[in-house]
């Protein structure tokens, strides 16, 4: 195991963490726009605002918030939400689950089914099966996941009457044990179709394309020829077509958070996606430089663990 | 005889059978207890103290724990609710209530005048905006010399009190709760205790809150609803969707576009009210910036005036839903409101004409150009800026397209709210932008910071205009020492017709909250926030 790779990689980590740490900070201190006001409303007066400023610390220079920040992150402390008057790592910990589920839940579906819907247009090469999945794939990928997730809930939801519109639980009729299990996931149906359709697409143009080059090679002439079950070649042809694919959806995965945003939003999610957007309008800095944070660390992790994964799928991939 | 008697007792079966399908025809039409509400938010409140903020979101979420001294009926005036009395003495500069006996908060704890007092004292007066910044230099203090009375000492009269001690305005909190702790981060904003019709029951962030049936509620019988659920729903048209699919059973704001589905539909009810609990009797507001060159001159801003189709923006923004504005101050208040006034009304020649007389030349296409205006330089174009909140770009883009007609060129400049207040009110570096201004209950609240010449910045949503009339400043401050009704009505009357010749502002349209519910609910009561007190739903 490439524990001396993982070490440096580990060690390459902080540093780019303590630059995130400052610019997050000096971009979000620097674009306009007044907590004071955003969290006073609008019937205040200025001696009110001044004194939410100095509340928070924000009447104090740039530098000295930014040697605060820096000095309460290295205790473990991200500070206290503007908003929510309580600790941002509460905040956040609070909503982190149901985004988690909402996004592993989406990539799972899309890397699974894109894989599969891929593997098997390829095999049948411009025939119907192939066409037809080329055509939704095309379509997947080009439609904004704001308006299929409008369109989903008025087919689907509305329409039928079979899935509820929003939220993660029914309101009226709250659930315990297996019974809020069934209600969680009849709930999530609808967001992770959107959230993951346009990754689906991807991954399955991805995957045909790669399949139907690779089928093509000598070696898979050659295992055929030898009479090996078509399976088994698509099998051992995939296993060369993966290397691309699991780079992409690596370094999508921080694409399946801003995309939670809107999904969250459309289906009354109650995740991290949401309260990003909340924070940024009432400007909660505390709130938004812990989920940049917290962004930064998951796309910096999913790298890591795409890297490692070459090795596992490409066994001729040495880690130096 | 026989036949007689047969036709007696034919009539008192007939009669028997109307009773026994009447009797529970109106059963059915009486209350019903039990049984848990679902209520669509916009967003997560983040605490439930609506005494420490005036953020919609907090006072949607949570004016059913809590009461004020007074309610608001239908009409805005003010009806007992703590206080079951009250007196006006020495000539409206002092208050005296008597409160409501037996009141507990949700806790057990008796509610008394000491709580009374400390909200005002150490919460209101000090983390309410709107009651800060209106009575807060006006109170000379509050006592409570027994545990039924309040009295409310002022430096002079002031008139709007009454209407400043609803729940949205003025919530009393628990003395016992958040005496010696700081108000902003004490744990009982999100584990509230007050004396309202609902008890604080769970709160999951970003998702619902839910209350529980207050027993000891103090108006007897209330509330009929077991429980009641505030699910968030951040989009409004996923809030209709969800009241369709039966999933909520009452929406705050139904979205204008929205409101045909909903509205043809036998399974809803809707009802329009100006009030909402982030601000009551709003009016979308164009304001010229006076103290740039091109907007001082009045015959410029007449020109805009004459040149917008008020009608257009209630048909096409509003979807009909409001009403063009037909004074300074909201028709929601009507007591202020003064009717008939002469308003501009759009005539696109007459705007040409008073351009023209301005200086502003039209030379060839495009906006027009100076000759001879006073402090520009000749050639420059006529070309204001436009500010706005994302929200409002249907505004700037019908002015844009009007006023382009006569020859003002517009650049739209969206700015989201937290960016838009300084640069308006701070670094006053705008032309011209549209701004819904809130009059609330009483002119006093909503009306006299955008006109009194001390309300110029750098405070947002003050004197945006920077209107500075020495006669509509005593005029103001004259009604506020009224409280006799009528003469302030006069006096409110006056400084709208000084407004509407002097035009620091154009008022567009009145804008109006359309409340929407199943149809198998009845008891909402849209005017207030205590929304839910009186509401049941059949299963």
């Amino acid at each position: 195991m490439p524990s001396r790779y993982l070490l440096r990689r580990l060690a390459h980590v902080l540093p780019t963490v303590a630059g995130l740490l400052v610019l997050n900070f000096c971009i979000i201190h620097l674009a306009p726009g007044d907590p004071a006001i955003a969290l006073g409303g609008e019937h205040g007066d200025e001696a009110y605002y001044t004194f939410l400023r100095a509340r928070f610390g924000l009447d104090r220079p740039l530098p000295e918030q930014l040697l605060t920040y820096i000095t309460n992150v290295l205790r473990g402390d991200l500070g206290t939400s503007f908003v929510h008057g309580r600790s941002v790592v509460a905040v956040i910990t609070e909503r982190l689950p149901a985004t988690l589920l909402l996004v592993s839940s989406a990539l799972a579906l899309s890397s699974v089914a894109g894989i599969g819907l891929g593997a098997l247009a390829a095999r049948h090469g411009r025939r119907a099966a192939d066409v037809s999945i080329n055509a939704v794939a095309l379509l997947g990928y080009a439609v904004p996941s704001f308006w299929l997730g409008q369109m989903v809930l008025l087919a689907l939801a509305v329409g039928t009457g079979l899935f509820p519109v929003q939220g993660m639980t029914d309101a009226r009729n709250p659930q315990t044990g297996f019974g809020y299990l069934l209600d969680v996931f009849h709930h999530l149906a609808l967001p992770v179709l959107v959230l993951a359709a346009n990754e689906l697409a991807l991954t399955t143009r991805l995957v045909r394309t790669g399949l139907i080059e690779a089928l093509g090679t000598d070696y898979v002439r050659t295992a055929r020829a030898k009479g090996l079950p078509e399976g088994l070649v698509i099998r051992h042809a995939l296993r060369n077509v993966m290397l691309p694919v699991i780079t992409v959806i690596g370094s999508r995965a921080g694409m399946f958070l801003s995309g939670a945003v809107l999904v969250e939003v459309v289906f009354a999610w109650p995740g991290l996606g949401r309260l990003l957007l909340s924070s940024l309008l009432a400007r909660d800095y505390p709130i938004l430089l812990g989920m940049f944070l917290l962004i930064s660390l998951g796309v910096i992790l999913a790298n890591l663990i795409t890297d490692l994964a070459y090795a596992w799928l490409d066994p001729r991939i040495r880690y130096q | 005889m026989r036949r007689r008697l047969m036709t007696v007792v034919a009539g008192l079966v007939l009669l028997a059978v109307w009773f026994a399908g009447s009797a529970p025809a109106a059963g059915q039409d009486g209350p019903v207890r039990g049984g848990t509400l679902v209520v669509a938010i916009v967003s997560d409140p983040g605490h439930l103290n609506p005494a420490i903020t005036t953020s919609g979101a907090t006072h949607a979420a949570s004016e059913l724990l809590y009461n004020g001294l007074l309610g608001r009926d239908e009409r805005g005036d003010p009806v007992p609710e703590l206080a079951e009395s009250w007196q006006v003495e020495q000539g409206g500069a002092v208050y005296r209530f008597r409160l409501r006996d037996g009141v507990k908060w949700h806790d057990g704890a008796p509610f008394t005048a000491s709580d009374v007092r400390f909200t005002f004292e150490e919460v209101l007066l000090k983390f309410h905006a709107r009651t800060r910044a209106s009575m807060g230099g006006l109170l000379s203090g509050i006592e409570a010399p027994d545990d039924r009375t309040v009295i409310f000492r002022f430096k002079q009269p002031y008139a709007p009190l009454l209407y400043q001690l609803d729940a949205t305005e003025a919530p009393i909190i628990a003395r016992h709760v958040y005496q010696g702790t700081d108000p902003q981060t004490n744990p009982a904003n999100v584990n509230p205790i007050g004396t309202g019709p609902f008890k604080f029951g769970s709160y999951t962030k970003g998702t619902e809150i839910r209350l529980v049936r207050n027993p000891a509620y103090f108006k007897p019988g209330l509330p009929y609803a077991d429980g009641l659920v505030m699910r968030i729903i951040p989009d409004l048209s996923v809030q209709v969707l969800a009241l369709e699919n039966g999933e909520v059973d009452f929406l705050w704001e139904l979205p204008g576009p929205l409101q045909g589905r909903i509205k043809g539909d036998s399974r809803f009810q809707t009802a329009r009210t100006g009030y909402h609990p982030g601000g009551s009797n709003c009016i979308m507001t164009m304001s010229f910036n006076l103290e740039r060159p091109i907007l001082k001159e009045l015959r410029v801003r007449q020109a805009v005036a004459q040149a917008l189709d008020r009608q257009t923006f209630l048909a096409q923004i509003l979807f009909g839903d409001g009403k063009v504005a037909a004074a300074p101050i909201s028709s929601e208040i009507p007591w202020a409101h003064a009717a008939g006034l002469n308003m501009p009304k759009p005539d696109r020649a007459e705007a040409e004409k008073l351009l023209d007389g301005a200086g502003w030349k039209k030379e060839g296409d495009g906006p027009r150009t100076a000759r001879g205006v006073s402090g520009v330089a000749d050639g420059t174009r006529l070309s204001i800026d436009f500010l706005h909140f994302p929200t409002f770009t249907k505004y700037g883009e019908l002015i844009r397209q009007q006023l382009g007609t006569v020859g003002i060129g517009v650049v739209l400049k969206p700015l989201e709210p937290a960016v838009f207040a300084p640069t308006v009110f701070k670094d006053r570096n705008f032309d011209s932008n549209v701004i819904s201004y809130c009059n609330g209950p009483d002119p006093e609240i909503g009306v006299r910071r955008m006109y009194h010449s001390s309300q110029i910045g750098p405070a947002p949503f003050t004197n945006a205009a920077a209107y500075r009339n020495p006669r509509v400043d005593a005029l103001f401050d004259e009604a506020s020492r009224s409280v006799e009704r009528d003469r302030r009505s006069r006096l409110y009357r006056q400084i709208q017709e000084i407004a509407v010749q002097d035009l620091p502002y154009f008022w567009l349209v009145e804008t109006v909250s359309t409340r929407a519910w199943a149809a198998r609910c009845s008891g909402f009561k849209a005017w207030t926030g205590l929304f839910a007190e009186g509401a049941f739903c059949r299963r």
